[in-house]
C-alpha cells in the first residue's frame, strides 16, 4: 500500500471537506476514465460484430476490409451502412455501434454537400456538424482528450526543468544565481506566444501531426519553463536556511541526498498547489494558439479550432461556437476548483476575527 | 533604498539587450521572413501578369534580389545588422514598417491610445469592484455570499476572454444588434458632437471591456480577501478591539491598510495591461489596438515592428516591475529593499 505520512493524509482529509473541488475533483476523474476509454463511447467502428455466427470486436483491432464482412470493397468497413444493411437483409447478422457512431475525422454529410448541421438526434449527431460536415461531439471529445494529455506533458516538462533550475539557483547561490537570475530575467521577458507563431508558422506541413505536435509542446515548454523557477528558488533558499538541513550536513548527507531526500519532500505542497493553475494555463495556452491557426496542426480535433470555425459561423451555425464554448469554460472551471481546493487543503489557516 | 532602485534602473538596458538579441536572432534565423514573402509574391505577380512568358517570369534577377536583400536589411550578417537596428535604436529610430511604409514609431502611436484606454478602464473597474468585494467575502468568510461570489470569481476566471468574446457577439451583436459587432468607434466618428460620441465609445467597448474584466477579478479579490483575513485575526486588530476601536474601524483604519501592500505589488504588472491588451480580444471585437499590431506584424513578417513592439512591451514590463517595488515601499514603509 502506498504510505503516505500522517500530514499528507490530513490535507488530503481537508480537501475531501471542501466539497466544490472534491466534487470537481471526482468530476475530472470520471471524465479522464471516459475519455481514456473514449473509443467505446464515441467511434465509427462497431463495438461488436456478429457475421455469420461469429463475432468481431473492431474498436481496438487492426481495420476490416469491406470484403471481410460480405462487402463488395476492400477498404475500411463503413459500419453504419454495414447495420442498415445487415437490418436490411435479415440473415441474423448483426453488430453494435457505439453511442455516437462518428470518429473525429470523417466528414459525414448526409446531402453530399459540406455544411454545418444543426444539432440531430435522428442523424445521431447530438451537438451536430461542423463546417466541414464533422461530428462536433467527437471532436470537442478527442480535442479535450488530445488538450488534456498535451497539458500534463507541457505540466510535467515544466516542473521537471524548473525544479531542477529553481532548486539549484536555491541550493548554491552565488555567483551560480546570479547568473541564471540575469538569465531569466531575459527569458521570461521573451514574448511567448509571438515566439511560438513565429516558429510554429515555419514547421514544415510535411511532418507527421506527432511531430509537430511533439515540436509546438518543445518550443512552449522552451519559452514558459522559467515561471516555475522563481517559486522553487525562493523555496529552496528557504528550506536550506533551516535546522534539518544543516543537521544533515553535519551528518554528511552529500548535496544530491540533501536536495532529493530534504528539500524536495518540503517544497512538494507547493508544487501540487500550482499544477492545477499550470494546466489551465497549458488548456488556456493551446486553445488560444489553435485559435490563431498556430496551434495543433490539422486535422486534429481541438477546442480552439472549433471556437474558430464558430466565431467564423456566428450567424450561420451558432451551435459550434456554443458547444466549443460550453467544453471549454467547464474544462477550465473544473480544474480551476480543484486548484483552489488544493490551495486551501495544503495551506489551511484557522481565522479568529475579534469583533 | 534609492541605491536599489538605482542598481534596478540600471539593469533594464542589459536586459532590454537580451531580450532583442533573442528576438531578432529568431526572427532572422527563422525561414518564411519578408524575404521569402516578398519573393513569392513577386512570381506569383509575374505569373498572372506574363501569361505568354510563363517560364521566363518564375526567376528573379541576382540584381533584383540583391535590391530586397537590401531593403530589407538582409543583406549583412546577424550581428552587423542587430548592431545598426540598436544604434538607430538609441538615436530615436525605430526603423520603418515594411508594410504600412511608415516610421514604426508612428504606426504603434497611432494605436497606443486604444490600448490605453481599455487598460485603464480595466484597471479602475477592477478595483472598483475587487476591493469591496474582497472586503465583504473577508468579513462574511464561509457565509452564502462568500461561496457565491467564489464561484462566480472561479468561473470568471476559468473563461477566456477571447472564447467568450465570441459569444457576446454571437448574442449581443447578431442575435440581438444590441451592439456593433466590433472597432473602435463608428466610421462617422468624427462628424458626432462630444455626447454623442461618448455614447458611441461606450456602446463599441461594453462588450470587450466584459472580456477583459471576467478574468480579472479573481486575483485581485482573492489577494486582498486573504490578506484581510489574516490581518484581522493578527494581535494588533485584537488590541485595538481590546482598546475600544470599533470593529469597522479597526477594518477600515488598521487592517485594510496593511492588506493593500500585496495589491500594490501586482500594480506594476498591470502596466503590460495597459499596453499590451490582449490581441485575442482585439482580434476578435476587431479593435486596432497594440495587441493586434504585434499579432498581425508577426503574420505580416513586418519585423521592424515586431520588434518596436517587443521593446517597448518589455520596457513597459520592466519598468512596471519596478513601480511595483516603489509602491510596496511607499504604503509600507517596513520594507527595506537591499
Amino acid at each position: 500500500m502506498l504510505n503516505l505520512n500522517p500530514q499528507t493524509l490530513k490535507k488530503l482529509r481537508r480537501f475531501r471537506q471542501i466539497k466544490r473541488g472534491y466534487y470537481s475533483f471526482l468530476i475530472l476523474a470520471g471524465l479522464m476514465v471516459l475519455l481514456a476509454f473514449g473509443e467505446l463511447l464515441i467511434n465509427s467502428r462497431a463495438l461488436v460484430v456478429s457475421y455469420e455466427g461469429e463475432l468481431y470486436f473492431p474498436t481496438y483491432t487492426a481495420f476490416h476490409p469491406g470484403t471481410d464482412f460480405g462487402l463488395d470493397y476492400d477498404y475500411e468497413v463503413n459500419y453504419r451502412d454495414l447495420k442498415e444493411k445487415f437490418a436490411a437483409d435479415g440473415s441474423g447478422n448483426w453488430l453494435l455501434m457505439p453511442l455516437v457512431p462518428y470518429n473525429a475525422f470523417e466528414n459525414h454529410a448526409p446531402g453530399g454537400i459540406f455544411t454545418p448541421l444543426a444539432p440531430n438526434a435522428a442523424q445521431q449527431h447530438y451537438l451536430g456538424t461542423d463546417t466541414t460536415s464533422r461530428d462536433i461531439l467527437a471532436r470537442l471529445f478527442y480535442g479535450t482528450r488530445i488538450a488534456l494529455i498535451f497539458s500534463i506533458g507541457f505540466m510535467l516538462s515544466v516542473y521537471l526543468i524548473g525544479i531542477a533550475i529553481g532548486c539549484s539557483m536555491g541550493y548554491f547561490g552565488g555567483v551560480f544565481d546570479l547568473l541564471f537570475q540575469r538569465l531569466i530575467e531575459i527569458w521570461s521577458n521573451v514574448p511567448f506566444l509571438y515566439m511560438v507563431i513565429i516558429i510554429f508558422s515555419v514547421i514544415p506541413a510535411a511532418f507527421s501531426v506527432p511531430t509537430r505536435i511533439a515540436i509546438l509542446l518543445a518550443v512552449m515548454v522552451l519559452f514558459s519553463w522559467t515561471g516555475m523557477t522563481y517559486y522553487m528558488r525562493t523555496e529552496t533558499y528557504k528550506e536550506k536556511a533551516r535546522d534539518y538541513v544543516a543537521a544533515a550536513r553535519v551528518i554528511g548527507a552529500s548535496d544530491s541526498r540533501i536536495i532529493f531526500k530534504h528539500i524536495l519532500p518540503n517544497v512538494l505542497s507547493t508544487l501540487v498547489t500550482f499544477m492545477p493553475f499550470t494546466i489551465v494555463g497549458a488548456v488556456s495556452a493551446i486553445t488560444a494558439l489553435d485559435f490563431l491557426g498556430f496551434g495543433l496542426p490539422p486535422p486534429t480535433p481541438s477546442l480552439g479550432e472549433l471556437l474558430k470555425q464558430g466565431t467564423a459561423n456566428l450567424r450561420t451555425a451558432p451551435w459550434i461556437v456554443i458547444s466549443a464554448f460550453g467544453t471549454l469554460v467547464a474544462l477550465l472551471t473544473l480544474v480551476t476548483f480543484v486548484g483552489e481546493a488544493v490551495r486551501e487543503s495544503f495551506d489551511p489557516k484557522t481565522y479568529s476575527i475579534y469583533r | 533604498m534609492r541605491d536599489y532602485f538605482l542598481r534596478r534602473l540600471l539593469l533594464i538596458p542589459p536586459t532590454l539587450l537580451g531580450v532583442t538579441i533573442i528576438v531578432f536572432a529568431i526572427t532572422r534565423l527563422v525561414p518564411g521572413g519578408p524575404l521569402e514573402r516578398a519573393i513569392m509574391e513577386t512570381q506569383q505577380m509575374s505569373q498572372a501578369g506574363g501569361g505568354q512568358m510563363a517560364g521566363q517570369g518564375m526567376a528573379i534577377s541576382d540584381e533584383q534580389l540583391e535590391a530586397l536583400k537590401e531593403y530589407y536589411g538582409f543583406d549583412k550578417p546577424i550581428l552587423q545588422s542587430y548592431a545598426e537596428w540598436l544604434g538607430k535604436v538609441v538615436t530615436g529610430d525605430l526603423g520603418s514598417s515594411y508594410r504600412y511604409n511608415e516610421p514604426v514609431w508612428d504606426v504603434i502611436k497611432e494605436r497606443f491610445p486604444v490600448s490605453v484606454y481599455y487598460g485603464v478602464v480595466t484597471l479602475i473597474l477592477t478595483y472598483v469592484v475587487c476591493i469591496p468585494l474582497g472586503i465583504l467575502k473577508a468579513i462574511r468568510h464561509r457565509t452564502f455570499v462568500d461561496n457565491l461570489s467564489s464561484l462566480l470569481i472561479f468561473v470568471g476566471y476559468a473563461i477566456p476572454g477571447y472564447a467568450l468574446g465570441s459569444l457576446l457577439i454571437l448574442f449581443f451583436a447578431v442575435r440581438l444588434e444590441w451592439f456593433p459587432m466590433g472597432g473602435f468607434v463608428s466610421f462617422n466618428y468624427g462628424e458626432l458632437s462630444t455626447m454623442e460620441k461618448a455614447l458611441d465609445l461606450i456602446n463599441h467597448s461594453l462588450l470587450p471591456l466584459i472580456c477583459y474584466l471576467v478574468g480579472s477579478f479573481a486575483l485581485v479579490t482573492l489577494l486582498l480577501k486573504n490578506h484581510l483575513m489574516d490581518n484581522l485575526a493578527a494581535d494588533y486588530i485584537r488590541t485595538a478591539v481590546a482598546k475600544g476601536v470599533s470593529f469597522r474601524k479597526s477594518v477600515t483604519r488598521h487592517a485594510m491598510r496593511n492588506s493593500l501592500i500585496p495589491i500594490a505589488t501586482t500594480f506594476g504588472q498591470n502596466i503590460t495591461l495597459l499596453v499590451g491588451g490582449s490581441f485575442l480580444i482585439e482580434t476578435i471585437f476587431d479593435i486596432d489596438g497594440f495587441g493586434l499590431l504585434g499579432l498581425s506584424s508577426i503574420l505580416d513578417r513586418d519585423y521592424p515592428v515586431v520588434m518596436g513592439v517587443v521593446l517597448l512591451a518589455s520596457l513597459l514590463l520592466l519598468i512596471g516591475n519596478i513601480i511595483s517595488d516603489v509602491l510596496v515601499a511607499l504604503v509600507d514603509p517596513r520594507i527595506r529593499f537591499s
